[in-house]
């Protein structure tokens, strides 16, 4: 399992955006964002900046590797 | 393949099967087996009896080869689709049935007693087709990126148990020259099914573990 933290709810939350609707963003699917959200996936670096534009925040604001 | 097209074919398939059966029956009746029992064409002389089972045999051939035909269409249309769409194909679970024919393996005992045909013993793959059951539970799936990451771990893992259990299998039948069945016709038979029956796996065990593999994740539930 991958040893990371994942701030992507808050940030997700914060644009008010609901899984399903980042998910249709970034192209992938709700469960791929749910499992990102409780850090048990380790996103591509595509899908990561995908993500972090989708929610206006920096990446390693939103996975923060020790 | 449309829903009137799998009709005729369906149709199609009963009645020349219905029509091979009928000239069976009539070959046994009144034309003494022939071309029932078999034959050596090498003396054969034609008598107009045999146009009843000739004719039925030709048109099962000819709708064997359609069907062939009509399986390879599929299978490149599906290559096509899959280069430009990113689902899975739509596949209704219940075709996993079609599982149930890797029974016919079970007639290969007695196609080799009875003229010593080995191949029926390749059905045992067709067990395999069990896997469509959770192909079809997985039809139509957005393939992401943690969808390729599972298939191919999913893949990975049923290909190193399949070729793992064949070479245990390998090992311990053909020890001492297949001494462990006392014959080399056996140890054929056994190998052939061992193939067949790691074919059948790997195919169910591949799609099997995709579905666990991303149905885990789902099962965690989630929150918006």
């Amino acid at each position: 399992m991958p040893d990371f933290e994942c701030r992507l709810k808050k940030y997700r939350q914060l644009k008010e955006l609901t899984q399903e609707q980042l998910a249709l963003q970034v192209g992938v699917r709700r469960e791929t964002i749910m499992r990102l959200e409780k850090a048990q996936y380790n996103p591509s670096l595509k899908l990561a900046v995908d993500i972090s534009r989708a929610v206006d925040a920096p990446i390693e604001e939103i996975f923060i590797f020790p | 393949m449309k829903k009137s097209k799998a009709t005729f074919t369906i149709i199609l398939g009963v009645i020349i099967v219905l029509l091979l059966a009928a000239s069976g029956w009539y070959s046994i009746q009144f034309n003494d087996w022939r071309l029932i029992v078999p034959t050596d064409f090498s003396t054969y002389a034609f008598v107009p009896q045999d146009l009843p089972m000739i004719i039925s045999t030709l048109l099962f051939v000819l709708y064997v080869l359609y069907l062939a035909v009509l399986i390879l269409r599929a299978a490149f249309a599906e290559k096509r689709r899959q280069k430009t769409a990113n689902t899975t194909r739509r596949l209704n679970p219940k075709l996993g049935l079609l599982g149930f024919t890797g029974f016919l393996g079970f007639g290969g005992f007695w196609t080799y007693s009875a003229y010593e045909a080995v191949f029926p013993f390749i059905f045992f793959a067709f067990f395999g087709f069990f896997g469509f059951f959770y192909e079809g539970k997985m039809s139509n799936t957005l393939m992401d990126e943690r969808y390729v990451e599972n298939r191919t771990q999913a893949e990975l893992t049923a290909h190193r148990v399949t070729v793992g259990i064949l070479l245990a299998v390998l090992l311990v039948v053909g020890h001492g020259r297949g001494a462990l069945l006392g014959s080399l016709d056996y140890t054929l038979i056994a190998v052939l099914i061992a193939l067949s029956l790691t074919v059948a796996l790997d195919l169910f065990l591949s799609e099997y573990l995709l579905y666990r593999y991303d149905s885990a994740d789902q099962l965690d539930g989630g929150e918006e």
